[in-house]
């Protein structure tokens, strides 16, 4: 893998001209030099939080270090091997294939594909919450200037080279709960996975990973994957599904006595629209009800069954779900955008990221803050303010990684 | 002929059932099991089953008629031999003549008989009949690999898994064929009745010319070779290959692509021939030019396509004239083919009015 490849906001490798935080730091580059120790320490201790199967040894590994180098292309014989080179290396960002290779050491074309499991990618960011106008933050790429809320100028310099960081809140998890709810939802009842083989992770930043382990979609091909993600995100939908087709005069109506099997997207949006369908047949109750939310919405139907497709669908990333050779976070890692890690959520309902995802020490530590800043993390609330404060390793380390403070 | 179905019940083809559907393996043994070879065909007893095929081919290729009938005054098991070597002589035909347009364009109309019988066995079967229904989940699992069920429970909805749906490229071919225009509950694909029939259309036109293709030119017999040679010459005489000049200086990617897909025989979705029929209309060409490219379409009827091309124009069905899609939704039923002679424009007419003025 080449320097010109670096990571998406999704956590997963693709290329991408933004350059990683570290590139082409200084050797005594504060900031870089302790989070490299905390990592080192972390996974040093916590080796077993990684998630890495027996078949290791067919995957397809990927390294940020410091330094801003990617490495990828590179494959392990067991455990050991993958622990010490993390620990001589202390990268910044640890990534493995979803898919197994019978030789992930080679190039892309040449790593003899075996099939890959089928990952679902929700990004806080893509569900466009107002809470986020509020709470995040903006750096100037040019004057390193950092605003409080989303602005489209640079408040100091006028630029418009901006980058939003994510500060995500107990909002933004319960947003993203829901989102993951939604297609747990559809891939049980529409696809008929079963719960089990559905493994839910928070991405350790502001999002989560699905993961579907199953030998029904391990060997599925990228254009059916992409058929699979269209589908979640309900894309393409024809109201033409729903019984309702045009008349003469361009009015939507509904065709009566048509016999529709009332399941799938159908089911879910007459559901979300109270439109009652029995027997699987548009009956005189459903074009009665029909009409009369056609009177009361002057016959705008077409707008509130997008609404409603809009509500229902599955805000996820399709190009992640349609890569079969994509590198994704590895489970257990730390992510460099927040120090907090990949975690396996067993129970989302009970799961608190800025909790269960927080394992750094807790030894105190100094730094500079450049702005005013409440964080909550492992239960305690954390006013930093612009200046020096002194903060237990965990707090430190989501500051520094986050870009809004420097060690001391 | 008996089978074991998977639901383990013992089923016996009627012979008559075997003669509508002579792809299927327990058709072809009826020839196998007297030692048939294509050699045969040279002798005077193929003759009128050649004059058949060759009438049936005919009438494909230069009129777009099916009017071909089952001769049932015969033993019903010579009713089936007759009816498989039927087809073999009328895909020695086709490979003999080796136009791609013609091939498509026979598998097409070839399929679309094959889709009326199936229609009516389905139409006349009593709703606790099964045994046409096990023929077609006989035919989908033999040819298409592909295993469907039947939602008894349910207004007899027929139910493929979706991962055996998506092996079916019309699932990627039409927006409505598209997974998430499909109706899914619990791991599997639900069809009704028309859509299992013209699932199994779009699939047997696919294996006509994946059978068409894979037979060896050299074994075709001489009787065959000399009829396909004339009917070769017949339809390129129809069909002169078109002078790329005509079209080519002023034609948008998006069109220039219809227009291959055209020479190569290929049938268009309904939305491709809704953008040529308008972009046609507003180039300025007259109702016969456009015809006449149009008639390459292997489901050509031109009774249909006047009055369609009318309709469009305005001077049929109202007075509403229809204006070429928009770039936008030429990419939504992924039409588009993009180049940089598209740069800055919204709509492929614009195109040429821009290379006209110049």
């Amino acid at each position: 893998m080449s320097d010109a490849l670096s990571f998406d906001s999704n956590d997963s490798i693709k290329k991408d001209k933004n350059k990683p935080k570290y590139q082409n730091a200084e050797p005594d580059d504060k900031n870089k030099n302790w989070l490299e120790e905390i990592f080192r320490r972390y996974y040093f201790y916590h080796y077993s939080q990684l998630e890495v199967g027996e078949l290791i040894n067919e995957h397809e590994f990927g390294f940020r270090l410091f330094d801003g180098k990617i490495h990828r292309h590179l494959s392990f014989n067991d455990k050991k091997e993958l622990y010490a080179y993390i620990i001589k290396f202390s990268p910044s960002d640890i990534f493995i294939s979803s898919a197994r290779y019978q030789n992930p050491k080679a190039e892309i074309d040449q790593k003899g594909w075996n099939g890959s499991d089928l990952i679902f990618d929700i990004d806080g960011k893509d569900l466009h919450l107002e809470c986020a106008q509020s709470h995040n933050l903006v750096l100037c790429k040019d004057c390193n200037l950092i605003s409080k809320g989303i602005v489209s100028t640079c408040e100091g310099c006028k630029s418009s080279r901006l980058q939003i960081i994510d500060m995500p809140c107990t909002r933004c998890i319960k947003s993203l709960n829901g989102e993951v709810k939604k297609i747990t939802e559809i891939l049980c009842d529409d696809f008929g996975i079963d719960k089990e083989y559905i493994f839910v992770y928070f991405s350790g930043n502001n999002g989560y990973h699905i993961h579907v382990v199953d030998k029904i979609f391990y060997g599925a091909s990228a254009q059916k994957r992409n058929a699979f993600a269209q589908y979640l995100m309900c894309k393409g939908y024809m109201i033409e599904n729903l019984g309702i087709r045009k008349n003469t005069e361009g009015v939507l109506i509904p065709m009566q006595n048509k016999i529709l099997y009332n399941q799938g997207w159908r089911k879910r949006i007459f559901e979300s629209m109270h439109l009652p369908i029995q027997n699987h047949r548009i009956d005189d109750k459903f074009v009665k009800k029909y009409h009369r939310m056609q009177d009361v919405n002057s016959n705008n139907i077409s707008d509130i069954i997008s609404t409603h497709i809009f509500d229902l669908s599955a805000k996820i990333d399709p190009n992640v779900t349609m890569d079969i050779h994509r590198i994704f976070r590895l489970a257990g890692s730390i992510n460099s955008k927040s120090g907090l890690i990949k975690a396996f959520c067993k129970d989302l309902d009970s799961f608190n990221p800025f909790a269960d995802a927080c394992l750094i020490g807790d030894s105190s530590v100094e730094i500079e803050s450049k702005l005013n800043v409440k964080i909550s993390l492992k239960g305690k609330q954390f006013s930093i303010k612009t200046g020096t404060n002194s903060l237990p390793e965990y707090a430190a380390a989501y500051v520094v990684c986050k870009g809004i403070g420097d060690i001391q | 002929m008996c089978y074991i179905t998977k639901y383990n019940l013992v089923v016996k083809f009627g012979n008559k059932d075997l003669a509508k559907y002579p792809f299927l393996k327990e058709a072809f043994s009826y020839i196998t099991k007297y030692d048939f070879k294509l050699e045969d065909l040279n002798n005077r007893d193929y003759l009128h089953l050649i004059e058949k095929a060759n009438k049936k081919i005919e009438q494909y290729l230069f009129f777009g008629r099916n009017e071909y009938q089952i001769n049932y005054s015969k033993t019903h098991e010579t009713i089936v031999q007759e009816e498989v070597i039927l087809f073999l002589i009328s895909l020695l035909f086709v490979k003999s003549i080796s136009i791609d347009a013609v091939t498509k364009k026979f598998a097409l109309l070839e399929s679309m008989r094959f889709e009326k019988y199936l229609i009516s066995d389905l139409n006349t079967s009593n709703r606790d009949d099964k045994t046409i229904k096990l023929i077609l989940y006989k035919i989908f699992e033999d040819l298409f690999n592909t295993k469907i069920l039947l939602e008894e429970n349910v207004y007899n909805f027929y139910k493929i898994r979706i991962s055996d749906y998506l092996d079916h490229p019309i699932a990627f071919q039409e927006k409505e064929w598209n997974l998430v225009n499909r109706t899914i509950h619990n791991g599997f694909v639900y069809l009704d009745g028309n859509e299992i029939v013209r699932l199994f259309r779009n699939e047997l036109y696919l294996l006509i010319i994946d059978r068409i293709k894979k037979m060896n030119i050299d074994k075709v017999p001489d009787t065959i070779m000399a009829i396909s040679k004339s009917i070769k010459i017949q339809w390129e005489q129809m069909h002169p290959l078109p002078n790329p000049t005509v079209y080519k200086a002023v034609t948008p990617p998006c069109i220039q692509h219809i227009y291959d897909q055209i020479r190569k025989g290929e049938n268009l979705p309904h939305p491709a021939r809704l953008l040529l029929g308008t972009f046609l209309i507003y180039s300025n060409k007259t109702l016969e030019e456009m015809l006449e490219l149009f008639k390459r379409l292997p489901d050509f009827d031109e009774k249909i396509t006047r009055y369609q091309l009318e309709h469009l124009a305005g001077k049929k069905g109202g007075s509403k004239k229809y204006y070429v899609p928009s770039c936008e939704k030429i990419k939504l039923e992924n039409l588009c083919y993009e180049t940089k002679v598209c740069h800055g424009i919204s709509n492929p007419i614009q195109l040429v009015r821009k290379k006209s003025k110049i």
